[in-house]
């Protein structure tokens, strides 16, 4: 199969998919709820779509085409209020959160299409493991080549996404210590990473017809990267984001990024380069681990500070096209979570250390949710 | 030397050796458990279902154990449905009753229907009006012994498994107030008191439901302090409801209605999930084994033989009603015709608690009793075994079940 063409979009513009736990009200284990969800929530008019996911626990929102952070706000919010009007007529619970914190992958059930069969199938106990929530936010480009140019540029901050973002200390009952412990789930993959270093799309095509010539992959839903060109929407995907708690964090890093991309593509404050990766995996690994507290080095000049500073830099750099996107409550979230307030992996583990019962941390997740 | 007088073979054993009540309830124990997992592991049935089987055959060879129930095997009985009641109490959120009423309308158009075609089908063939209304209303109820049993066994989660239990925790309820509301009303027949005919089931329900609360407060207290999974917090908790047990015992209150209320006021008064070894852990185990081998015996050949058509008769009737209210009311409630279907089906098992129903009523009004037990007994025999199957195929057909 050869590689689509690259749809035309409005360059920043956003959209927003969360990937959403359903849990029991009895004792907020998962439970397979996401047929009786949909057909619930057929029946209502959305601003965007609610999708089945790999496995009946789970449920996937979208919103539509958004310009800005109170569009997405908007669609987010009138999303979740229907979603959760039919989980309360269903009892069930509805939560954010990378990981559900007690879950035994052995139990989850693979959703029954015939493409979630075969994933199933090919990564076998990976699939069930894969039982994990993230958040994609699509950033609309003005075409393919821009595309990557903003792809690679962005790459840079994605510590910045996953410790912002990062939501799953818990996996199978046990505190991992990290912060996103999801994305070690993801790093298993066979094809997750980052994209090859391209920067215009006929490039990237050779690469694509390459590997797809090995058949390993037929399509661009092969890759796990952590960003990836959507040629379908026209737009980048950024994939590192655990699903946050709330949906006002959800469109706030949306937000985030935006004004990223905003200020990448109007100051082109450095030009992106293959040598940037070679503090990648690092930058990540100390995101997921210790979250704000994380090393961050520089890619341009090695330099070593906390990604809470450079996060905050980066909010500074930002100010300008903030306020022209309308984002500037987005960024005073975010730099209330680097300040005092913390990302939600620390929420959840104060609040299990207040608690003590995780599945009464599922409880308060899932009003945090609600609310 | 003084002369030892016994035999020089004293120290054996008489001959034919006496066998204590500890032999027959280990043997019991120990055969029950070897043909639950033959059922489970060949032919893919609840374990239940071998359990039940065990009291069949003791019946069927007529060891003497049934028809009725012994005041020693009443006490299994009870406490093993407390335990199980007083689990099934805790998943009713009454907050799902309010936020989805077609769910309760549902739970009251199962009971009102199962209890009219029942009462109509007997009616038809020829019984007597105040029998067929006292069989009717301790039909409103599902088993909860099996429910729970059959949804734990195969981990069962899911809508109809959610809905199953709260209808059977409701149904239990009004079948309780109903039995006992028609009792007295029936005898009041013949006395002319109608005062008896509502005091019993008011002091029956005040009574049960302040016990229930002491219970319900009790545990919560308890549960401030300790971890209810850790093993010696659910014998604490065990303990307790023994006790509540006995105290409804003397007060005379209803052992059925004070677990299931306790469990209801747990779950209902805090939001803080209640967690706890299912079954309270293995002592519990045991107990439930004991009970289906229990009510899997109430039967003889005889009442069999006497009771068996028209035990058929109210069990195709009650299915029949069920099976209506939770499909005609699937769509309103949220859940597909599949599902409600497959809900119907799962209401359909009668059994610890029909029998103590009945038992209760047989120590009441003992002559009027005996027109009951011979339909009775019949439909719980035949319940006993297919309603844990029906349960489990329901709950497969709609893919609740999650064995590995």
């Amino acid at each position: 199969m050869a590689l689509e063409p690259f749809a035309e979009s409005r360059a920043l513009t956003l959209g927003v998919e969360l990937e959403l736990q359903i849990v029991n009200t009895h004792d907020f284990d998962l439970t397979h709820g996401a047929n009786d969800l949909l057909r619930l929530v057929g029946k209502r008019k959305l601003p965007g779509e609610v999708k089945p996911e790999m496995t009946g626990s789970m449920i996937e929102l979208s919103t539509g085409i958004c310009r800005d952070y109170a569009e997405a706000l908007a669609h987010l919010s009138e999303i979740r209020d229907v979603l959760v009007h039919c989980a309360n007529r269903l009892n069930v619970g509805l939560s954010g959160g990378g990981t559900h914190p007690f879950q035994d992958w052995s139990q989850r059930r693979i959703y029954d299409t015939p493409r979630f069969h075969m994933l199933s199938e090919l990564y076998g106990y990976l699939s069930k493991q894969f039982t994990i929530f993230g958040q994609h936010v699509h950033i609309g480009c003005a075409g393919p080549d821009a595309a990557l140019v903003l792809l690679h540029g962005l790459s840079r901050f994605i510590p910045h996404f996953i410790a912002l973002s990062a939501s799953s200390p818990f996996v199978q009952g046990t505190d991992t210590g990290f912060h996103s412990a999801r994305l070690n789930s993801v790093f298993a993959f066979p094809l997750s990473g980052r994209a090859p270093f391209t920067l215009t799309w006929e490039e990237f095509s050779r690469y694509f017809e390459k590997m797809a010539r090995t058949g390993v992959v037929q399509s661009m839903k092969d890759f796990y990267w952590d960003i990836r060109p959507k040629p379908e929407f026209g737009t980048i995907e950024v994939r590192v984001l655990d699903t946050p708690l709330t949906i006002e964090k959800a469109a706030a890093l949306a937000a985030y990024i935006q004004c990223v991309a905003r200020w990448l593509s109007f100051e082109q404050p450095f030009r992106p380069a293959e040598d940037d990766y070679l503090v990648y995996t690092f930058n990540r690994f100390q995101a997921c681990r210790f979250g704000f507290d994380g090393t961050f080095v520089d890619p341009q000049t090695g330099e070593h500070r906390t990604i809470r500073e450079d996060i905050a830099e980066t909010l500074a750099e930002v100010e300008q096209h903030a306020i022209e996107l309308g984002a500037e409550d987005a960024c005073r979230r975010v730099r209330d979570d680097i300040g005092a307030l913390g990302n939600d992996a620390t929420w959840i583990r104060q609040t299990f250390e207040r608690e003590n019962l995780l599945p009464e941390v599922v409880r308060q997740q899932c009003l945090r949710w609600s609310r | 030397m003084t002369g030892d007088t016994r035999s020089a073979l004293f120290f054996l054993p008489a001959w034919p050796p006496a066998a204590d009540a500890v032999l027959w309830v280990s043997l019991t124990l120990v055969i029950a458990a070897l043909l639950g997992e033959f059922v489970y592991r060949w032919l893919r049935l609840p374990r239940v279902v071998g359990y039940a089987a065990v009291g069949t055959i003791v019946s069927a060879l007529d060891l003497g154990l049934g028809p009725g129930l012994k005041p020693g095997l009443r006490s299994i009985v009870d406490l093993a449905l407390a335990l199980l009641l007083f689990e099934l109490g805790s998943r009713i959120n009454l907050r799902w009753l309010r936020t989805n009423p077609w769910l309760l309308a549902t739970s009251l158009a199962e009971a009102a229907l199962a209890f009219g075609a029942v009462y109509l089908a007997l009616s038809a063939v020829g019984t007597d009006a105040r029998t067929a209304t006292a069989i009717a209303a301790i039909a409103i109820g599902t088993s909860p012994a099996v429910v729970m049993r059959v949804a734990s066994e195969f981990e069962a989660s899911g809508q109809v498994t959610e809905r199953m239990i709260v209808l059977t925790g409701l149904n239990t309820f009004y079948a309780v107030l109903a039995s006992k509301f028609v009792f007295g009303w029936l005898h009041a027949e013949y006395i002319g008191s109608l005062v008896r005919a509502f005091a019993h089931p008011l002091y029956l329900l005040a009574g049960s439901a302040i016990v229930a609360a002491l219970l319900a407060f009790s545990v919560s207290m308890i549960a401030r302090r300790l971890d209810l999974r850790n093993e010696n917090s659910t014998l604490l908790l065990l303990g307790m409801i023994l006790l509540a047990l006995s105290i409804t015992k003397m007060a005379n209150l209803s052992t059925l209605l004070v677990p299931l209320l306790a469990g209801v006021m747990l779950r209902n008064s805090t939001e803080r999930p209640w967690i706890w070894p299912r079954h309270f852990g293995t002592a519990g185990g045991a107990l439930v084994l004991m009970l289906f081998v229990v009510t899997g015996s109430v039967w003889s050949v005889d009442t069999l033989l006497e009771g068996a058509v028209l035990g058929a008769a109210v069990i195709v009737a009650r299915v029949v009603a069920k099976l209506v209210a939770t499909t005609l009311l699937a769509a309103p409630s949220g859940i597909s015709l599949r599902q409600g279907l497959a809900l119907g089906v799962t209401l359909m098992p009668m059994s610890g608690a029909a029998l103590v129903m009945m038992v209760e009523l047989q120590n009441l009004y003992p002559e009027f009793a005996s027109q009951l037990t011979a339909v009775v007994f019949s439909a719980i025999a035949f319940l006993e075994l297919i309603g844990p199957i029906a349960v489990h195929l329901a709950l497969r057909w709609v893919h609740e079940e999650n064995l590995r």
